[in-house]
């Protein structure tokens, strides 16, 4: 279940290693175990600046891809999850994690404790989860509430200390590095002796509990007759709560209005300590009846010291919150736009913004627009080719907008505009940015006297909701467009 | 030398990072060791530096201190430093923990007989039962992160020497405790849980009972020795892990072969409800820890023990944690039905297939839950473990939403696509219900989607790559499925028309794939790029492609094509590549309109390098059978890795063309005498030791003696196969035995020439001998008379004493003269008259035996012959 090393590099095209180890860290008595585990099929562990090269090339993040390079390009080197065999002196090192997220690839290498040849299937491995567990945790702390360069290298120069701690042997022991830090500083107080271990300590001062609800809408609209639209509500219900005692036990439950979508996939914090079995089972892969479960969705917990998420779910609402089409179409030089968004009666008509950004790939800039919009305004960026709509706070009182326009390019210069493999030729989408405070599309909210608290002392509850779109696309219905499996299921 | 100061250490400590082998090597490497266990007990260096000291330890024990005697002094020293820190509270104390157990470890030294191991584990023992040793080590705040770092260290030991901690099971036991823990839970339960574990394993192997370890309660600071008894075992080293998912039924017995009494049996199962008990506790991570140990602990044993585990399940099942529902899986591998209802199970499937596409986790956590789906652990398998499969709870509706789609990462869609093709392979065998969409057309529509993109002219290599990975991927999983794979074609015959220069992808996609999509592939592309005017700006990728995809069949189409061609291929690169077409021709067997091509080429290409592979081209194809030029223009078996294909090529030719000398696989050997006919003729016996084809014999006798021979020809031998003998007529200029010098040339079964020098044969005096010829009945003695007289004046004539064997008279003229006997009137007298080509006669009167032997009168017309009769009959009586 450990690992016999963890790196941490950091992407950088365009020099001439394309990258940079910032942190590594090595666990020679897994590797002495691994000798002996793996037998003749062991491969040693490399030093940083070969498993840099091989890492890179394997994950194509090297600048030179012009030409095909068959130990790269071959078609049957298939590659279907995060996991990798590196070449390595002349042999494969083999399972080494590793995945690319906002310019740090993150990777290790857990230990396998069979021989190696025959691979041993993913599954049967208990370090490859503890693996991705480890880099999750690390990602996670870099990024939580980092604002700028200078806090991550900050935050890149605790780590050696934080893995001490979190994994002195190559075993984790915490993915929660910030949980580890606190550790430290709290090793002075003296602990009661049920301390769970991921707690660093006790909380002193006054007890409030804060729940807030934020849920995402993607969509997919084509307005085709054959192809239906997608849409999908996606909560995340975060919490933090200060109170007192070793363990304070709390209850949360989420409640729907009469007419509310029922929550679905239900993910918990492993702080809940129990689960209904309605709210297990309610899944978005079986079938909707209308049996289905409306709630109240009762989350028993104790909470751990910082900000949590104790549930993620997603619902499906019977209409999207803005339906519209767009389209568009080639006449010779020009391109002509025709879009319509129109906001649904039950939605709350109060964004804190909302905004329709109109891209145009693999064209050159724009040179000349002519539009009209019954609503809002339209701002260009001519070198971007990007057009962005702002429709502001709210939707007029037919609830119904519309913008035309004719755009028309300069040459196309491939350094400056934008490139993208979906749209081609007249494949084109908009995409919806707009976020609603104090609504959420499902009608889900977490009402304050809902809230039971067995702990010293009344907390101090406060609730907020908020509804953001991710991923709202509506395509060009004059083309073809890429769908999913769903949306053809009419 | 003193102390170094903290920047030169920060200097040599990134040094060091930087190439730790490049370091050791060099002037300041072999120091290293010892520098830092003398600068931790510096005054001048801060704590940090310290520390920071001791990190580089703890990753790089090995080459610090390379050898055991070494590391055991480093984790002495590490030792004697702890107990030098003064009582106030330090930072130092639990690295210096970590890094002598590290050192300890890697350098090999733990063991019953190591005076550092035996100062450790006490220390470790007593720190994580929370008594010093009554040393005080460290100030009272920092018992606790010191209690669980000794905790860890000691797990980390028992991982490395399994039954270490075998002995204090009961003493772990109790500091976990029932009336609440003794010390800080996490560490104490994952470090009960390997120690039970590794317990079960030792004492199942050696056939053992728990004798009581569970309840033992061992004082630590009783000042015994340490207990290796369980450590030392014959079969406690460690061993490969059997996982769940691989173990067989008999490596199962294994460990039912521990029966515990029902005492044991309740111990074993109240130790293992109380780590569960707390394991709320515990980091999820730690749990799933904790799970894994439990279920490896006790799979296989007897008992109602996976039952313990049921009530953790539906905390487990609804969490997002990816350690925790692989745990749960490795549960259901190790358990199945005892632990899991077919109820449970299609729950479990039901979690997994949501955890694999939830929008809420990121992606590397998707593609494994994608994995462990493909992977599930079923109670009732049906197909071969080992490879991805549908489970067959998982019905193709609850797929749904993992299906592809261009809009995915790469390798999501990799993932999602073999997924959708186990569907589709699913879908074949239950025939089609027509009812919504069927996998089948949706995976047609997103291929040509993808081939849409990768037609994308200046797109990234990386769309074109996923495009052919995909289409390997389809041709793989459904080879058997026309209605797949003619889309698949049509599809692939429709990119390369869109984008040739693709072609390397298309060549490796054909290297790649069966003979199902490979032929008909090959074929339509062929098409694809014949069809075309030869001045395409692709015609080098053109010129790639057909080399890969030429063969006999459309040999006009592609010879005029090539015509056509070779007008614009104006530069080395593109001769090159059409001469690579040519060659690709030449090994198919395309042989006419090719020859005028070549014969074109020859002269009216540009570069000389260019007109002599042609001409050589020519000459070989005019000049070798179809075979033999298959194997000459075969790849060569001597391909060195980085030489150029040409250099490649020319070493083919080489060793094809050029005539190998070979130890010869042939045995040559004289046969029985044939005395008849004009000449004397050799009869051979050959035998080979492995195939020989177009053999070629070819002999020389030294000096004038003989005329010049003739070879002889066969074309097939074969081991094994009796030949018949080969016949090799003599022609002597003079009567006179001699060598014959012989050369074997031959072609081997792989079509090499090879050459051989055999063993020289000798040709006897006797071999030469020819009767005359038979005169008519009753004129035998004048006929002899008549010989005899006329052999003198000319000749001479001469007595012999010829010595018989035991055999006697008769016998010896009946094997070596019976051919030439004129008149015989056995057993007192017979005359023989023998010819010796070229002219020479040799006559023989042999009288009345004697005792011992017979008078011989002989008479010849050559003198020169006397001295080799002579030794021929004195020779006869002991030859065989």
């Amino acid at each position: 279940m450990a690992q016999r090393a963890v790196w941490l590099i950091s992407h950088e095209p365009g020099t001439p290693l394309c990258g940079i180890v910032r942190f590594s860290r090595r666990y020679p008595t897994v590797e002495k175990r691994a000798k002996v585990f793996n037998g003749a099929s062991y491969v040693p562990i490399p030093e940083d600046g070969p498993f840099l090269k091989s890492l890179l090339f394997e994950l194509r993040l090297l600048d030179e891809d012009k030409d095909f390079t068959e130990s790269r390009d071959s078609c049957s080197r298939i590659n279907k999850t995060s996991i990798y065999g590196l070449p390595v002196g002349g042999e494969e090192l083999w399972p080494v994690v590793a995945f690319l997220k906002n310019g740090i690839i993150y990777a290790c290498v857990p230990l396998v404790e069979q021989t190696l040849s025959p691979r041993p299937p993913l599954i049967s491995i208990s370090a490859i989860s503890q693996g991705f567990e480890l880099l999750f945790g690390v990602q996670d702390f870099l990024y939580s509430g980092q604002k700028n360069d200078t806090e991550l290298n900050t935050k890149l120069s605790q780590l050696p200390d934080l893995l001490l701690q979190a994994c002195p042997f190559g075993t984790l022991l915490d993915a929660n590095l910030q949980n580890s830090l606190d550790s430290i500083n709290f090793a002075s107080v003296t602990h009661p002796q049920k301390q769970p271990a991921w707690k660093a300590g006790t909380y002193k001062g006054k007890p409030q509990v804060s729940i807030s609800i934020t849920e995402k809408v993607k969509s997919m609209q084509y307005d085709k007759q054959d192809i239906a639209d997608t849409w999908q509500v996606v909560g995340t219900v975060t919490c933090k709560c200060d109170l007192e005692g070793i363990m304070p036990n709390v209850t949360i439950s989420l409640s729907l209005p009469t007419n509310g979508s029922p929550l679905q996939d239900i993910l918990v914090h492993p702080c809940v300590t129990s689960l209904d079995s309605a709210i297990l089972t309610s899944s978005s892969i079986d079938a909707m009846d209308d049996s289905a479960f409306s709630g109240p969705y009762k989350f028993p917990f104790s909470p751990p010291l910082e900000s949590f998420n104790l549930c993620y779910y997603t619902s499906q609402v019977p209409v999207p919150p803005i339906l519209g089409f767009y389209q568009m179409k080639e006449e010779e030089v020009q391109l002509k736009i025709m879009v319509n968004l129109k906001l649904h009666e039950s939605v709350k008509n109060n964004f804190e913004f909302c905004e329709a950004h109109i891209p145009f790939y693999n064209r050159g800039p724009i040179t000349q627009v002519e539009y009209k919009v019954s609503f809002g305004q339209l701002e260009v960026f001519r070198e971007k080719s990007l057009l962005i709509w702002i429709i502001g706070q709210k939707f007029p009182k037919s609830m119904e907008i519309s913008l035309s326009a004719t755009i028309t390019f300069g040459a196309k210069n491939h350094a400056k505009q934008p490139f993208d493999h979906i749209c081609i030729g007249g494949t084109a989408y908009l995409k919806l940015h707009f976020r609603i405070l104090d609504y959420t599309l499902t009608g889900c909210y977490a009402d304050q006297h809902s809230v039971q608290v067995f702990a010293s002392g009344k907390p101090k509850i406060s609730t907020h909701r908020k509804l953001i779109s991710s991923e709202y696309y509506i395509w060009n219905s004059k083309a073809p467009a890429p769908v999913t499996y769903g949306s053809l299921l009419l | 030398m003193g102390p170094l100061s903290r920047e030169t250490w920060a200097q040599r400590l990134g040094a060091f990072r930087a190439s730790p082998s490049a370091f050791m090597a060099g002037p300041e490497g072999e120091d290293l060791g010892r520098d830092l266990l003398s600068d931790l007990r510096s005054e001048k260096l801060s704590e940090q530096t310290k520390v920071s000291l001791l990190a580089l330890s703890l990753e790089y024990p090995a080459e610090l201190w390379p050898d055991t005697p070494a590391a055991e002094a480093a984790v002495t020293s590490l030792l004697d430093t702890l107990d030098l820190l003064p009582p106030r509270s330090s930072a130092l104390r639990r690295p210096l923990l970590l890094a002598a157990t590290t050192a300890l470890v890697a350098g090999g030294a733990l063991g019953p007989t190591s005076g550092a191991s035996l100062r450790l584990l006490p220390l470790l023992l007593g720190l994580a039962s929370g008594r010093a040793l009554g040393q005080g080590i460290g100030p009272s705040s920092e018992q606790r992160p010191l209690q669980a770092t000794a905790c860890e260290c000691l797990r980390e030991l028992e991982s490395c020497k399994p039954g270490l901690l075998g002995g204090y099971l009961g003493l772990l036991r109790g500091l976990l405790g029932q009336g609440g823990p003794v010390g800080p839970v996490q560490p104490l339960s994952l470090l009960l849980a390997l120690a039970l574990r590794n317990t079960l394993a030792i004492q199942a192997r050696a056939r053992a009972s728990l004798q009581g370890l569970l309840t033992a309660r061992v004082s630590p600071t009783g000042g015994g020795p340490w207990n290796w008894t369980l450590a030392e075992e014959g079969d406690a080293h460690l061993q490969p892990q059997v996982s769940p998912w691989l173990a067989s039924e008999e490596e199962e017995c294994g460990l039912s072969a521990l029966e515990p009494s029902p005492e044991e049996a309740l111990e074993l199962r109240a130790a293992v409800a109380q780590l569960l008990d707390t394991s709320y506790l515990l980091t999820p991570v730690a749990q799933a820890q904790l799970l894994w140990q439990l279920g490896w602990a006790l799979r296989g044993l007897r008992g109602q023990l996976p039952v313990l585990f049921k009530p953790q399940l539906v905390r487990l099942l609804g969490t997002a944690q990816l350690t925790l529902l692989h745990a749960v899986l490795a549960l259901k591998a190790a358990f199945g039905e005892a632990l899991f209802t077919a109820q449970d199970e299609a729950l479990l499937l039901h979690r997994l297939i949501l955890a694999a596409q939830h929008p809420a986790l990121p992606l590397p956590a998707h593609l494994f839950y994608l994995h462990c789906l493909l992977s599930f652990p079923e109670n009732c398998p049906l197909g071969p473990t080992g490879e991805e499969a549908l489970p067959l709870l998982l019905e193709p509706q609850l797929c749904c939403g993992l299906l592809p789609s261009l809009l995915l990462d790469p390798m999501a869609l990799l993932a999602r696509l073999h997924l959708l093709c186990l569907l589709c392979a699913e879908d074949e065998e239950k025939e089609e219900k027509g009812q919504g969409q069927s996998p089948r057309r949706y995976l047609e529509e997103l291929l040509a989607s993808l081939w849409q993109r990768a037609a994308l002219h200046g797109g990234p290599r990386a769309l074109a790559t996923l495009c052919f990975q995909a289409s390997y991927l389809v041709a793989h999983c459904l080879a058997g499925q026309p209605t797949v794979l003619r889309p698949l074609i049509r599809g692939l015959a429709h990119l390369y028309r869109a984008r040739p220069v693709l072609a390397p992808h298309f060549v490796d996609l054909l290297d790649q794939v069966g003979s199902e999509l490979g032929e008909p592939l090959r074929v339509v592309l062929q098409q694809e790029v014949v069809s075309r005017p030869g001045g395409d700006e692709a015609l080098g990728w053109h010129l790639q492609m057909l080399a890969k995809v030429a063969d006999r069949d459309a040999q006009s189409a592609t010879l005029s094509f090539l015509q056509a061609a070779a007008v614009h291929c104006t530069n080395w690169g593109l001769q090159q590549a059409l001469l690579q077409v040519c060659r690709a021709l030449l090994r198919a067997g395309v042989g006419g309109g090719l020859a005028d091509l070549l014969q074109a080429l020859a002269r009216q290409l540009e570069d000389p390098d260019g007109r002599d592979h042609a001409r050589l081209y020519y000459i070989l194809l005019s000049h070798l059978s179809a075979p033999k030029l298959g194997v000459a223009l075969g790849p060569s078996l001597v391909v060195p890795a980085l030489a150029s294909s040409l250099v490649a090529e020319n070493q083919g030719f080489a060793a094809t063309l050029m005539v190998q000398e070979a130890p010869a696989p042939i045995q040559l050997s004289v046969g029985a005498r044939r005395a008849e006919g004009p000449v004397p003729v050799l009869q051979l016996q050959v035998e080979v030791l492995e195939p020989v084809y177009s053999l070629e014999l070819r002999f020389r006798v030294e000096g004038q003696l003989y005329a010049p021979l003739g070879a002889v020809h066969v074309p097939c031998l074969c081991p094994g196969r009796p030949a018949r003998p080969l016949l090799l007529p003599l022609q002597p200029r003079r009567p006179a035995p001699t060598q014959l010098d012989i050369r074997a040339l031959y072609t081997t079964t792989t079509g090499l020439t090879c050459y051989a020098h055999l063993p020289p044969l000798p040709v006897n005096f006797a071999d030469l001998f020819l009767p005359f010829p038979q005169p008519p009945e009753g004129a035998t003695l004048g006929f002899f008379e008549e010989l005899w007289e006329s052999c003198l004046p000319k000749g001479t004539e001469s007595r012999l004493w010829c010595p018989l064997g035991p055999q006697g008279l008769e016998d010896l003229v009946s094997r070596h003269l019976e051919p030439f006997v004129v008149v015989a009137q056995p057993p007192t007298s017979y005359h023989i008259a023998i010819r010796l080509p070229p002219d020479s006669r040799l006559l023989l009167r042999l009288e009345k035996a004697q005792a011992e032997g017979v008078p011989v009168v002989l008479r010849t017309d050559d003198w020169s012959v006397l001295p080799l009769v002579g030794d021929y009959l004195r020779g006869l009586a002991t030859a065989v």
